[in-house]
């Protein structure tokens, strides 16, 4: 795909007077780094438009320099046919311009009314009180419009994230948005939320509005979008029309090579149970029942996966295997041992390795360099350690082994954590716990954030960690992934497995509707024994 | 301006060594300016029999000397003639080195591990009495001399450092298993580490022969000794064998803070606390090895307050605990930077009282200049030490601020 090519479909759609935004030769640089070069983006008027590309690429720097968030070192930002010069988001608010973050800007205590209205409350009597039904009018008539069915009067703390986002763009819209920006917005949803996603940015564009939707999705990209825009390392590398371009043209153009996108799994032998883990419960901070009896084997050479909805028990069940969350009954064996009562350290010695959820907080220390990240959990071990004293020598050399095999970028191990991006943070982090020869890989969401070709190599690593006889948990929110590398898929909704089931075997509809709760017709229903067992599982 | 205030945090934060020893150098300019103006001016509300005639005004206070008295007096006024490396102010200056040394070292130990010890102060007063009174006890059964200095004043230094450690255990204790915030808790134990010595001294040790509140003398072998000919005189009450002790405590600090696995735990725990549970370390003990540490070192500075300069506990206990916090803190928490503070804080504790002899410079606006000085290069430090805790990863320049990409 060349970028002549992407010009054409640019070029039909044409006129200026068509497009709603037109960011014309935007560049924006960070000290000596240039997040945007050059970057031209033409949004048609009523179009849903795709920002698409690898971490770091420099989507969300662009909408941000839409959203009035940074100002542009060169380039023209033109909206509606003229040019805007936006020094703070209230600007770009005021001339239409909404924008959806990654993660939501609610408050739980208030209802949906109340925060659509935050900041705008209509007044009366002379500005001295908050005009409540002039709100709720306002809302009803905006659901009516675009077909939400959202209850005003609701607390943003009882409902679905599905319906949080809805309130995201109903506020957006309540504030006079003709053009959303959406920044990733189907990480958080079950696969029925982001159907109802799309549904609803047709009715959006067919009422007029206008949708930019950053994502590093293919799927996403070529299923809800009108055009897409490419961007790679800071510059647009073309405008593609979705009827006419295969999935893996784009994952070429995002990348720069070619792209396997599915996972190659080969039938391994599986071993012994290495993790058992049995009638495991967990009992929040809040005196709440998260993980409710769950029994569960992993063997040597197998990957079972657990997929459900964010917030369902998955983190809880996994820092209890992990060692960070004491469990209020149940036991977790490793490899024949009992450890539930061991500390984190001592299983991290036994041969655990675990990629957690949340990699700023956990996986890594910001304000410290790679390799002082490096020899994070090994700092007592005998690799690094052996006599109290850390070998910083021989630390450097792993995290520049590490750096190199995972493609960190910048591939130096002399930056601090905090100054990579997100992306190349979990590439570090999954490397290091990859990398530690492990008898058992605990993973939650591996590859998220992780560009297409990165999550190839981390794909390809854990299956040949498979191979090799690892025993893997796996967790991730993303269907894709989890099904691919899963020998066996565990379904977990509210803290209980609500069916193991065969990834192969299992649609995504009732994957969709498993994780929501709801058994369908046809399922057996299993306890611990999975209807397809370890050995099975891996006749593909 | 929300985002140039967060660009100059920024700026500070990511500052490398060279720029913040050159931001603290202009810092002490600007202090010294700013006090100089006000010493002036200030001189021009006062009554003296001479001074400066400006324009009607009489200007008795002169900067320029004020500022020669307070650097160059606190080292015995090296340009004059007849100065020599052994004068009582450089002592003077040197012996509060020491021991602000020592309490910047416990504030800053503790300040890496995440906690804040206010309690140094505490552990400083428990740790000189048990000194005082280890030592006494055991002169009974030492014979004097050379062999009663070579037991005595290492029993001293470690019942100090046992006393402090132990005290400062208990909010140690107090944080990791019982949730209490360590600011409260260090600072309510300051008042009991008050309380409880006091009444101890009343109760036993009470010196009998005096009618101030303090404990007998130690034998005058079991004070810490000074080194012969290139020493200072015992009566300056000041050792250079105190002043390497600290020196060597110093950089073995700065040595396990970077190369032991101990002191990689303890700064993970500091900076980030989930990461360190992550890492597998047990974060309970931590806290409290942490705090033992930091208050042994607070101990320490009351043992060297007892064995080198009095003699003897005192119930009057200056506030050295204290001053090791804004030591720690113009250090950056670093224990090879607490050196320079400490030695900065002794030239202006010394150089005040040379200001008093030699001018008519009210002590009072003797403390507004040294605060000043004090203020103007901490503060760098404490934006610093700030701004990494309120500037979100996410402020970080770099791709990175796109790429995060959190799903």
């Amino acid at each position: 795909m060349s970028e002549s090519e992407g010009d054409t479909v640019a070029g039909r759609s044409a006129g200026e007077s068509d497009l709603a935004v037109h960011l014309d030769g935007i560049t924006k640089r960070f000290s000596d780094v240039v997040a945007n070069d050059d970057v031209d983006l033409r949004v048609e008027r009523g179009s849903v438009h795709a920002l698409l590309g690898e971490n770091g690429a420099g989507k969300t720097t662009l909408m941000n320099v839409l959203y009035g968030l940074y100002e542009p070192d060169e380039g023209r930002v033109v909206v509606d046919g003229r040019e805007r010069g936006f020094d703070r988001p209230r600007d770009a608010i005021d001339a239409g311009i909404g924008m959806i973050h990654q993660h939501f800007m609610l408050v739980d205590t208030m209802t949906v009314a109340e925060n659509v209205a935050l900041g705008n409350e209509p007044r009366k009597w002379f500005g001295l009180a908050v005009d409540r039904a002039r709100i709720d009018r306002e809302i009803r008539d905006l659901c009516d419009r675009y077909g939400f069915s959202v209850d005003p009067d609701a607390r943003i703390g009882d409902v679905s994230v599905g319906v949080r986002q809805r309130v995201e763009i109903i506020k957006a819209l309540y504030r006079g948005a003709d053009v959303l920006i959406l920044d990733e917005p189907t990480a958080v949803l079950t696969p029925q939320e982001v159907e109802d996603l799309y549904d609803v940015l047709a009715e959006l564009t067919a009422q007029g509005k206008t949708i930019i939707f950053i994502t590093h999705k293919l799927g996403e990209a070529t299923h809800a979008a009108d055009a897409i825009t490419v961007l790679r390392d800071g510059e647009s590398v073309g405008t593609v029309d979705p009827e006419g371009t295969s999935r893996a043209e784009l994952a070429e153009l995002m990348v720069g090579r070619e792209v396997l996108l599915e996972a190659e799994t080969e039938p391994v032998e599986t071993g012994e149970t290495v993790l058992s883990v049995a009638d495991l419960s967990v009992i929040d901070d809040r005196d709440v029942p998260v993980v409710s009896g769950i029994d569960l084997d992993v063997r040597a050479g197998e990957v079972v996966g657990i997929a459900g909805v964010d917030g369902n028990g998955q983190a809880e069940l996994v820092e209890a295997v992990a060692g960070l969350r004491t469990p209020d009954a149940g036991t977790v064996r490793f490899s024949g041992r009992d450890v539930t009562d061991w500390s984190r350290r001592k299983r991290i010695e036994s041969g655990m390795a675990y990629v957690p959820e949340d990699r700023q907080e956990r996986g890594l220390v910001m304000p410290f360099d790679l390799v002082e990240n490096a020899v994070l959990g090994s700092q007592r071990g005998p690799a690094f350690a052996g006599d109290g004293r850390i070998d910083w020598a021989a630390v450097r050399d792993h995290a520049e082994d590490v750096v190199g095999t995972y493609d960190v970028r910048p591939a130096t191990t002399d930056s601090e954590a905090a100054d990579l991006s997100g992306g190349n943070q979990q590439k570090f982090v999954v490397g290091r716990e990859l990398e530690r020869d492990p008898d058992l890989l605990v993973a939650t969401h591996p590859t998220r954030g992780v560009d297409v070709g990165s999550t190839e190599f981390v794909h390809d690593r854990l299956l040949e960690l498979r191979r090799e006889g690892v025993a893997t948990l796996l967790v991730s929110s993303n269907l894709e992934e989890v099904r691919s590398l899963s020998d066996r898929l565990a379904v977990i909704y509210e803290g209980e497995f609500v069916d193991v089931v065969d990834p192969d075997a299992v649609t995504e509809e009732e994957l969709g509707l498993l994780m929501a709760g709801e058994h369908p017709e046809g399922t057996t229903e299993s306890e611990t024994e999975p209807p397809v067992g370890g050995e099975g599982g891996d006749e593909r | 301006m929300r985002d140039r205030i967060e660009g100059l945090i920024g700026r500070l934060v990511r500052a490398s060594i060279v720029e913040r020893v050159a931001i603290a150098a202009a810092a002490l300019v600007a202090a010294v300016v700013v006090g100089g103006v006000l010493v002036f001016v200030s001189g021009g509300f006062a009554s003296c029999a001479s001074g400066l005639d400006l324009a009607g005004w009489t200007f008795c206070y002169n900067p320029m000397q004020v500022y020669y008295e307070l650097f160059l007096g606190a080292l015995g006024h090296p340009l004059e003639g007849g100065w020599h490396v052994h004068n009582f102010s450089l002592a003077t200056t040197l012996r509060e080195t020491t021991l602000l040394a020592f309490a910047g070292l416990s504030v800053a130990v503790a300040f890496r591990a995440g906690l804040f010890n206010i309690g140094t102060q505490g552990q400083l007063v428990v740790g000189g009495l048990l000194t005082a009174v280890t030592v006494l006890f055991a002169a009974r059964f030492v014979p004097g001399g050379a062999v009663g200095t070579l037991v005595l004043v290492p029993l001293g230094v470690l019942a100090g450092a046992v006393g402090g450690g132990f005290y400062g255990a208990i909010p140690g204790a107090l944080k990791a298993y019982g949730g209490a915030n360590e600011v409260i808790t260090t600072i309510m134990l300051n008042f009991v580490a008050v309380g409880v010595t006091s009444t101890l001294l009343s109760w036993r040790f009470q010196d009998p022969e005096s009618a101030n509140p303090q404990t007998r003398a130690v034998p005058e072998y079991a004070e810490i000794p000074t080194i012969p000919v290139i020493g200072y005189s015992p009566r300056l009450d000041f050792s250079l064998l105190a002043l390497g002790f600290a020196v060597a405590l110093m950089v073995g600090l700065a040595w396990m803070l970077a190369r032991t696995s101990f002191g990689y735990e303890l700064r993970v725990s500091g900076v980030q606390p989930e990461a360190a549970r992550y890492g597998g370390v047990a974060e309970k003990r931590m806290t409290v090895a942490s705090m033992t540490l930091s208050g042994a070192l607070g101990g320490i500075a009351g043992a060297f307050w007892v064995l080198m300069q009095h003699g003897r506990w005192l119930e009057n206990v200056p506030s050295l605990g204290f001053d090791g916090i804004a030591v720690s803190i113009l250090a950056g928490n670093n224990p090879l930077g607490v050196g320079a503070a400490a030695f900065l804080f002794g030239v202006l504790s010394s150089g005040g009282r040379s200001i008093n002899t030699a001018t008519d410079v009210p002590p009072e606006l003797v403390g507004v200049v040294s605060g000043l000085i004090i203020l103007f290069v901490a503060m760098p430090e404490f934006f610093r030490m700030i701004g990494r805790q309120f500037l979100d990863v996410d402020e970080e320049p770099g791709r990175g601020t796109g790429g995060g990409a959190d799903e």
